[in-house]
């Protein structure tokens, strides 16, 4: 006996509906993301868009900015009290009694011996010495000015009297002294390009005769040529006539050269 | 130049590498056109400008006016000759004139038009036959210590010594603000003044040409005076009948020639600045050479054997030295030597040099040169001062005739010459300047010959 067994659950064949449904609730479900997608019923802003209007930002200057008013504190409340409570004073040191002194103690028997105050002799005094100070005993610590500028075809010279008094009472004396070195300065001794506008400082002594001795240079302009024509300038003049005063006066002078 | 480089858009590293080139290119073609500094020292830049106030008159003497006014002209003249100042005219002056110290007001004087920084002023008495002069000098520009110095004068009253004071006064003020240049407005001058032509005689003069008067009255013709250093004696040459020019010595104490053991044919005397030796040219020998002698004209000794040697100076400085003209080369050209006549050295390299002068400070000797002498060459005799150590020259006076005869004031810094206009002898006359040339102005009259500025 040839049977065909053919199992079939007692309920029926209920699969395929499930799958049907399962199928059409999907394509339903893309049709309302496409559909939504395309109609937009939410009209929401869309960063990026390509509107003109859509997506720029403005930015508007402001004399200030709106920030909130300040808030006034509140008095009452604890917590924000903008003053700070003062501490608390530290509580009073508690008032001790002095020792008694030994002679408020009565003792019986002892007695203080009163005993006449010695006066300690003055050390004798002995002449000091007063430091050797570095300066100036004469005239005042400001700046030196040129006593007298004086300018010629070769530049100008500067010229500065080391003792400042002695400079005020006899100016005319110092005018004197400039013009004949002016007059000696040959500027063509100089290197034209090499001493360019630079200077060089000399310092020298005028004997009482008038004749100048001494003659250094005290700062040099970095142009050889300049210093030595500075030098012989000096060293041309004879005499700038007696000093009107003094056994020796000390002179600084300033040759800077820019021919004009 | 920066912008058009720009415009070529080279990149900004290079732009600036270009644009600096340029400015260095044109930095160095202006360095290379930038004027070397002047060699001549300007002396009017430096000028002091000073004022010379009328003097007061304190006096109620007559004579007070007219020696007063002589004074303050001399006063001016001097200031003004010494070429060191720049003198406030006498229209610029303020009106007021103040006889001391306390009387002026300095700024009325330093404030413009007369921008004075120096005033010198005072009052001029004649009392009781004397004249009293107090002169002050103030520097108007030092407020705190204005007097630079005071000084009085008391003399017999008379014109003279009224230009005296003056003299001696503008000395003082030429000594203080000069720095040490000794004044020279009491030096004098000794000249020739030719009277006909057989008879030149010696005379002397103020520096400023005043107060002309003879020194010899020989009656024969003499020549080139040279006053000696301490103006006691003065040395000449004169025409003797038997000897010819030969030297002779006047002594200006005594008023009368004193023995000089010149010999015949000598001439052109020098004095060296100690007054302890005499140079002279004398034919001695045959023909004229340099000698040298004492004052007196003893130990005599001849320093030059080349022939032609003449009109001896020593340099003044040293002593050691002496310049001379001598015709060994054909014409007479200018030579120095060492004292003892070695070292020889031509000075000019042409020409017809004549009477040189060494100056006081021994850096130069004036010298009269006609630098194109000869037929076809039209050439005008001229002083020309020459450096000895570099045998530079300049020429100091133009186109004004025939010059001759410079001789230095004792301060270095005035030349007087004689100057004679067509080169005709008699109309000569003694002129003056400064060594650069200017301020010529002229002593005397025609007639006046051979200058010689005594040493102080």
């Amino acid at each position: 006996m040839a049977q065909a067994l053919t199992i079939r659950p007692p309920g029926g064949d209920k699969f395929g509906s499930g799958l049907t449904l399962a199928i059409i609730l999907h394509i339903a479900i893309a049709a309302a993301i496409v559909t939504a997608a395309v109609v937009n019923p939410f009209n929401l802003d869309r960063w990026g868009g390509h509107e003109s209007t859509e997506g720029a930002i403005q930015a508007s200057m402001v004399d200030a900015l709106p920030l909130p008013p300040k808030a006034v504190p509140v008095e009452k409340s604890v917590l924000v009290q903008p003053d700070v409570s003062p501490a608390p004073a530290p509580p009073p040191k508690e008032a001790t009694a002095a020792p008694p002194k030994e002679t408020d103690m009565l003792i019986k028997g002892k007695t203080t011996p009163k005993t006449a105050k010695v006066e300690a002799p003055a050390p004798p005094k002995h002449v000091q010495p007063t430091p050797e100070t570095t300066k100036a005993t004469t005239g005042s610590t400001a700046t030196q000015i040129p006593q007298s500028i004086v300018q010629n075809s070769k530049g100008q010279a500067a010229l500065t009297v080391q003792d400042h008094v002695f400079g005020q009472r006899y100016a005319y004396y110092f005018d004197a002294v400039q013009r004949k070195i002016g007059e000696n300065w040959l500027g063509q001794e100089a290197d034209p390009r090499a001493s360019m506008g630079k200077s060089v400082k000399l310092i020298f002594d005028i004997n009482r005769d008038g004749t100048p001795s001494n003659i250094r240079v005290e700062v040099p302009s970095g142009s050889p040529t300049l210093d030595l024509s500075a030098v012989h300038a000096l060293q041309r003049v004879d005499t700038f006539g007696p000093l009107p005063a003094g056994n020796k006066q000390t002179l600084e002078d300033t040759f800077t050269y820019h021919p004009q | 130049m920066v912008l058009r480089m720009r415009s070529l858009h080279l990149p900004h590293g290079l732009e600036r590498l270009a644009a600096l080139t340029c400015f260095a290119l044109l930095a160095s073609a202006a360095l290379a056109q930038d004027p070397f500094p002047q060699l001549h020292q300007d002396i009017s830049n430096n000028r002091i400008r000073i004022a010379a106030a009328d003097f007061k008159p304190a006096g109620s003497d007559s004579a007070t006016s007219a020696e007063k006014h002589t004074f303050d002209t001399v006063l001016f003249s001097d200031l003004q000759n010494a070429g060191i100042f720049d003198l406030v005219s006498k229209s610029m002056v303020p009106a007021a004139t103040p006889g001391y110290p306390a009387e002026i007001n300095l700024a009325q004087w330093s404030s413009a038009p007369t921008s004075a920084s120096m005033v010198a002023f005072g009052n001029f008495a004649v009392q009781g036959g004397h004249v009293i002069v107090n002169g002050f000098l103030d520097d108007a520009k030092n407020t705190q210590f204005p007097q630079v110095f005071a000084k009085q004068y008391n003399e017999v009253a008379s014109d003279d010594s009224a230009r005296q004071i003056a003299h001696r006064f503008a000395d003082e003020i030429i000594f203080r603000l000069g720095g040490g240049i000794n004044g020279i407005a009491e030096s004098k001058i000794y000249y020739i003044k030719i009277n006909g032509a057989n008879e030149k005689e010696i005379w002397e003069m103020d520096y400023d040409g005043a107060n002309q008067h003879p020194v010899t009255h020989l009656g024969t013709i003499s020549m080139s005076p040279r006053v000696s250093p301490d103006n006691s004696r003065v040395a000449f040459s004169a025409l003797d009948l038997r000897a010819g020019f030969t030297v002779k010595m006047y002594s200006l104490l005594l008023g009368r020639a004193v023995a000089f053991n010149g010999g015949s044919n000598s001439g052109a005397p020098a004095w060296s600045s100690d007054g302890s030796q005499l140079a002279f040219s004398s034919s001695r020998s045959g023909h004229p050479e340099i000698w040298v002698s004492d004052p007196e004209g003893r130990i005599a000794h001849e320093i030059t054997n080349f022939g032609s040697d003449t009109s001896p100076t020593w340099n003044p400085k040293t002593n050691a030295q002496i310049g001379f003209i001598s015709g060994r080369s054909h014409l007479p050209q200018l030579y120095i030597m060492e004292s003892d006549g070695s070292g020889v050295q031509r000075m000019t390299d042409g020409g017809y040099a004549s009477s040189p002068s060494w100056s006081p400070n021994g850096q130069f000797i004036a010298f009269a040169w006609d630098r194109k002498y000869g037929p076809g060459a039209p050439g005008g005799q001229d002083i020309y001062v020459m450096e000895v150590a570099s045998k530079r020259w300049i020429q100091l006076t133009h186109d004004e005739g025939r010059c001759d005869f410079p001789t230095w004031s004792p301060d270095g810094r005035h030349i007087a010459y004689a100057s004679s206009a067509g080169g005709r002898a008699a109309n000569s006359r003694i002129m003056t300047m400064l060594v650069d040339g200017t301020q010529k102005h002229a002593l005397t009259g025609s007639g006046a010959d051979m200058p010689n500025w005594s040493w102080k």
